[in-house]
């Protein structure tokens, strides 16, 4: 048995749980099987691992129903933000808009808080909902991060300002990773304050254009579906 | 409510009941590769282990770590009453199904 190769095998076994890499390694020690022979059962094990969770809706759900279109959406809200940031540095712009300072200073308030409620919500969906499939959600959230940072074309904003959303995203997904479920409490009012703060960008289209607001409300369901989720008071949190 | 196993589900909780207190990860897969001169890979053994204990018939937990492993912990196997009566129902099953087949002792029927 060669160390370099039995590296290999550990490194492939980093893609198991801690208990089931412990349990698979001692085996194949046990079992005096070549290093090769454990590489190909440790990675076919994994393969059937990850099969077997994708026939759960759940991955499928995190990855394509909220990282890939949520990505996108949250980038655009991200850009709006910088930009209104960006108008209260500069006072023609915000003459340009029809805006005072305090006017501005709320469009940006509400704004962030906006993006942030957006970000962490739907971050803690991924998170409870991709727990095993974590990498293939952070794919399918990265790339459309990468195709409008190879085509983001505004000279005064850098276009970083795009990944606003990234930190309390990954917040989010820290959380749902901890615990698959918020409580029904605390959802509730997250729900209905990123709701309550959607109807004066709906009404005055503040920064926003209508056909960016509507699918902007799709950016509220996550926080709906941790209502819909919530555990409710007395009950035991749940691990899956 | 009737479980009924898949044939590898059953030479698994049959091995593992074999085994007894000693049944373990690597012992029942030597079991079974033993007993049937197949191969038995570890992805069909955890991913059936974790799908048996998922429906109630093995109960697992991590054992001690021994020098023969490098120090690694056994996941160990028990065979849970439900496991039992799952594997019973099985092997009552294929006797019965059996009962008129050629290959079974005593009869001479022409089953080509």
């Amino acid at each position: 048995m060669s160390r370099p190769n039995w590296s290999l095998v550990d490194l492939a076994a980093r893609l198991l749980e801690r208990d089931e890499r412990e349990a698979v390694l001692g085996d194949l020690v046990e079992a005096r099987e070549s290093a090769w022979e454990g590489l190909f059962g440790v990675l076919g094990l994994v393969v059937r691992r990850q099969a077997l969770l994708w026939k759960s809706c759940r991955p499928w759900l995190a990855g394509f129903g909220v990282a890939l279109p949520n990505s996108f959406l949250l980038m655009g809200a991200s850009l709006s933000v910088s930009w209104s940031y960006q108008q209260l540095l500069c006072p023609n712009l915000l003459r340009e808009a029809s805006l005072t300072l305090g006017s501005g200073l709320m469009v940006l308030f509400y704004q962030a808080v906006l993006l942030t409620g957006w970000a962490w919500t739907g971050g803690f969906v991924v998170g409870a909902a991709s727990r095993r499939t974590l990498w293939a959600s952070t794919l399918l959230c990265y790339s459309p991060c990468l195709f409008c940072l190879s085509r983001f074309r505004v000279e005064s904003l850098s276009r970083f300002c795009l990944l606003l959303f990234l930190l309390p995203a990954i917040w989010g997904v820290r959380r749902g990773l901890r615990s698959s479920r918020m409580k029904l409490g605390s959802a509730l009012v997250l729900a209905l304050v990123i709701t309550a703060l959607m109807i004066p960008a709906w009404s005055g289209g503040q920064g926003w254009g209508a056909p960016r607001l509507s699918l902007n409300w799709a950016l509220s369901l996550p926080a709906w579906y941790l209502v819909a989720t919530g555990r409710r008071p007395g009950a035991e949190p749940v691990r899956n | 409510m009737l479980i009924m196993l898949g044939e590898f589900e059953y030479l698994l909780v049959t091995a593992a009941a074999g085994l007894g207190d000693e049944a373990y990860g690597a012992a029942i897969r030597e079991e079974i590769e033993t007993t049937t001169g197949r191969k038995c890979s570890i992805g069909a053994l955890y991913t059936t282990i974790e799908r048996l204990e998922n429906k109630g018939l093995l109960k697992t937990w991590m054992g001690d770590a021994t020098p023969q492993r490098g120090g690694r912990a056994k996941r160990m196997v028990r065979v849970t009453p439900k496991g039992v009566q799952a594997a019973k129902d099985f092997y009552d099953a294929v006797m019965r199904v059996s009962r008129g087949a050629s290959w079974v002792a005593g009869r001479s029927g022409s089953a080509s």
